[in-house]
């Protein structure tokens, strides 16, 4: 990517910041400052994204007509299934991440190069290091780890080269590069059909050597991998307290994949099965179209919440709003709305964001409602399969 | 405010009043003992005489019941007062005398069958006469919000003097008590055969007891509801699973002097009951070639929809129908942004209507609560072929074409497997003699008796 890129220019003077908001756990981004990068960004995005550019010209909106991000025309993620929402040339894109989903489904398509990369990961290690080992420097005081441990992860997922359209894996994976310690494994396999499987003897092998060791250990995956890991703990009577300090990262979605278990019930099963408390299992919120995520703040946090203990939040240089559905206009306190994001990290394909989930504000975060119907005109309990 | 009405049926007792299975059973036997002594003498013509007054009553602004069912019903069943007013006012028209004696005709080959042994002219062929009798105890399981499918299964129990108990989806009980006060209030008697009451559906110990009783279950719901009934009725069982109807309206008609009319009977069949019920549309088919082109057509409905909004508003819907709408409108907006052969148009600030305009035929099932597919079609087979994923699940079909192509076309949709073809505009107005999804209205219901040699 040559250095005169518009994009790549917004993109290495955005990497700094993030970098720098994400060190500073309870910092923030002034309004104003948010405002002129999403501007600027949109303004970029108009010009180059042409699928969005005519999206946003169908409203009438023009790229000089909006002073106020929160007025930026935000794509829906269906449309990344139907769309090349990216100013990345097809020459120019070295990565695409899919949405995961059934395999009937079209999936998301969200293009990659370096550059977009690099702010993919700078937006996601900053947070996550907040949110999911934001302790970690006080499990050090407390002589629960030596001062120079790294904390140990045992990712139930597939491992990034098995499946390199996964921008989940791709975090877990970067992550797992520069913050794990240099035993930690993918316990995760992907079978014949494409659905991921686990490794139980990989992971109950790394779940017990760090029990050995007696050192606190992350185990990081979809909800439906703990449900497997858990059908087997349940199945063999197996109860396993691992070394305080431990920790779980749990990010939604079955998609079809395992039985689907409420969330109060797979952590209370975690906590009878791993010994991990439930003040230790951080919930992470993030999907293919975004490159930044939320998470809840428990006691693996830097920064106490401003909100319940299930509430998310995003990074400084994403915004939330929650729209009311019939209306269209943001939900007043206490009502759902449907969960609409501005992602300044999301330099290369489209910041303005409509998911399909439906959440509630709650103090300075907001809780997840579940997904609202599917867009595609299907799913119907009438149709046929 | 309405007065309560007084507990007579099971549904009129206040919420959390626990039923129990032996509630239930005593409640048949009742019904069955009330039905010996005051139903099974009773004649043909005073049945028919007692509905068609019940219904007639109801069309009067002051008739009570009706007053209490526009007072709550908004907040009971979602519906706005218009839309419901229009409803029960469709409906109501539709039952009277000379129609509820054709229905007799129709299923039975004689208006008194019910009566006495008779004979019309291919049982004197055979020097026979025939006497037909309903099941002792009818009992309906009601699937849905609509209210007139529960009311015609009363109407048909009663014809063929059942003892009746209906079993109304949860918070779905408010009109079909009102209407079995309203038959109270006009002949107590009958209404002493006749039990309503609301569960949620699945209560199996209940509906064991309500099962053992019954002679005839009558079940709607969706399939899988109604197949894991009829799995657990050991006696007759009909059942009615979960339809879906569509129109399709020839370049002819759409091109000629009848469009403003055809406009707003089609916004008309949108807006009935808010579009929640088997027989409303999901998808409007329009031919193309004709002067008036299915995206014009498209854009037209759309203003009709709109002006239909101020006469009969959509009532509330919840969040989660509200984030349903708006989910698919924003796929459709990516959609037209990309392509002309998509096209949108949407009530502003609400999501109280909705037309989707698309160039392919592929059947779309709608998210409902006034959301309406326009799909171009070249021809009949064409749009068949676009809603083969619903072959076989189709209830009606709304059909507009000029007289020399209709025949024709009735043949295709007979074949293809349509039950019920009509008009634009009367797609949830079935009349009383409607064959539903193609089965007899009574002749279901009954049992003959021939008396052979004796006429």
């Amino acid at each position: 990517m040559n250095a005169g890129n518009p994009f790549s220019g917004f993109a290495s003077r955005l990497k700094p910041l993030l970098v720098d908001l994400a060190s500073r756990p309870g910092s923030s981004l002034p309004e104003a400052e948010f405002n002129a990068l999403a501007l600027e960004l949109f303004s970029l995005q108009f010009q180059k994204v042409a699928p969005y550019r005519r999206f946003c010209e169908a409203r009438g909106i023009a790229a000089d007509s909006i002073d106020d991000w929160r007025n930026v025309p935000a794509i829906p993620t269906s449309a990344f299934k139907e769309l090349e929402l990216t100013c990345l040339a097809p020459t120019g894109r070295t990565t695409v991440f899919h949405s995961s989903g059934t395999t009937a489904d079209k999936p998301s398509r969200h293009f990659h190069n370096s550059d977009s990369l690099a702010v993919y990961e700078a937006s996601l290690l900053g947070w996550f290091r907040q949110h999911v080992l934001g302790d970690w420097d006080r499990l050090i005081e407390d002589e629960r780890v030596g001062p120079l441990d790294q904390p140990g992860f045992i990712i139930l997922t597939p491992p990034s080269n098995a499946v390199p359209h996964s921008s989940l894996v791709h975090m877990f994976e970067a992550t797992r590069r520069e913050l794990a310690s240099r035993d930690s494994v993918f316990t995760g396999l992907v079978a014949a059909d494409g659905a991921w499987q686990l490794d139980l003897d990989a992971t109950l092998f790394a779940i017990r050597k760090s029990m050995c060791a007696n050192r606190p250990v992350t185990l990081l995956g979809t909800a439906f991998s703990f449900v497997h890991l858990l059908d087997h703990f349940a199945a063999n009577n197996i109860r396993y307290r691992l070394a305080e300090g431990s920790r779980v990262l749990e990010t939604g979605g079955y998609k079809g994949r395992s039985r689907e278990m409420p969330k109060a019930e797979l952590h209370a099963l975690i906590t009878k099965h791993l010994g991990i408390p439930p003040e230790r299992i951080v919930c992470e919120y993030g999907m293919s179209e975004l490159s930044s995520q939320a998470y809840v703040r428990n006691a693996c946090a830097a920064q106490a919440s401003g909100g319940s203990a299930s509430s998310l939040h995003f990074p400084p240089w994403a915004r939330v709003r929650l729209i009311n559905p019939e209306t269209g206009s943001d939900a007043l306190a206490g009502e759902p709305g449907i969960i609409r994001i501005f992602d300044l990290a999301n330099v290369f394909s489209v910041a303005a964001i409509q998911t399909g989930d439906l959440g509630i504000k709650s103090g300075d975060g907001f809780e997840l409602l579940g997904r609202a119907a599917m867009a595609e005109p299907r799913g119907c309990s009438l149709m046929p399969a | 405010m309405t007065e309560p009405l007084p507990n007579f049926f099971l549904a009129d007792l206040p919420p959390g009043g626990s039923l129990t299975p032996a509630i239930v059973t005593e409640a048949c036997r009742t019904l069955k003992r009330n039905r010996e002594r005051y139903l099974v003498e009773r004649n043909t013509a005073s049945i028919v005489r007692m509905i068609s007054s019940v219904a007639s009553s109801w069309l009067d602004p002051e008739y009570p019941f009706r007053k209490q069912a526009l007072a709550e019903g908004p907040a009971a069943t979602g519906f706005s007062s218009e839309t419901l007013a229009h409803g029960l006012d469709t409906y109501f028209r539709s039952i009277t005398a000379d129609r509820l004696t054709n229905l007799l005709e129709q299923e039975l080959g004689h208006a008194d069958r019910m009566d006495q042994p008779t004979e019309n002219n291919v049982d004197r062929e055979f020097d026979r006469a025939a006497i037909a009798t309903g099941p002792e105890l009818l009992t309906h399981i009601t699937g849905g919000v609509l209210p007139n499918p529960v009311f015609t299964g009363i109407i048909l129990g009663l014809l063929t003097r059942s003892a009746q108990f209906v079993k109304c989806a949860s918070g779905t009980s408010l009109l079909p008590r009102l209407f079995a006060h309203s038959i109270y209030a006009c002949e107590p008697k009958i209404a002493a055969c006749l039990e309503i009451a609301e569960w949620r559906g699945g209560s199996t110990l209940l509906e064991d007891a309500l099962f053992s009783e019954s002679d005839l279950v009558s079940a709607m719901g969706s399939d899988e509801t109604v197949a894991a009934l009829q799995k657990r009725v050991r006696g007759r069982f009909v059942g009615f699973g979960h339809r879906v109807s569509f129109a399709y309206l020839t370049r002819e008609t759409i091109s000629g002097f009848s469009l403003p009319k055809l406009l707003r009977r089609a916004a008309g069949d949108v807006a009935a009951w808010d579009q929640l019920g088997c027989l409303s549309p999901h998808v409007f088919y329009v031919e193309s070639g004709g002067k008036v082109t299915p995206e014009q057509f498209a854009e037209k409905l759309a203003h009709e929809l709109q002006m239909l909004e101020q006469e009969q508003p959509r009532g509330p819907i919840s969040t989660d129908d509200s984030a349903a709408i708006a989910t698919r409108r924003s796929f459709y907006e990516v959609r037209a942004s990309a392509s002309a052969e998509t096209r949108m148009w949407t009530s502003t600030g609400s999501t109280v209507w909705t037309v989707i305009f698309e160039a392919d035929t592929t059947f779309a099932p709608s998210c409902l609560h006034r959301f309406i597919y326009v799909k171009a079609a070249p021809n009949l087979a064409e749009a068949l072929r676009g809603a083969d994923r619903v072959h076989r699940r189709v209830s009606t079909v709304a059909l507009s074409a000029p007289e020399d192509r209709a025949t024709g076309m009735v043949k295709e949709l007979a074949r293809w497997g349509v039950t019920r073809v009509c008009a634009i505009g009367d797609m949830q107005n079935p009349p009383i003699t409607w064959r539903h999804d193609g089965r007899p209205a009574l002749g279901d219901l009954v049992t003959w008796t021939d008396w052979e040699n004796g006429g």
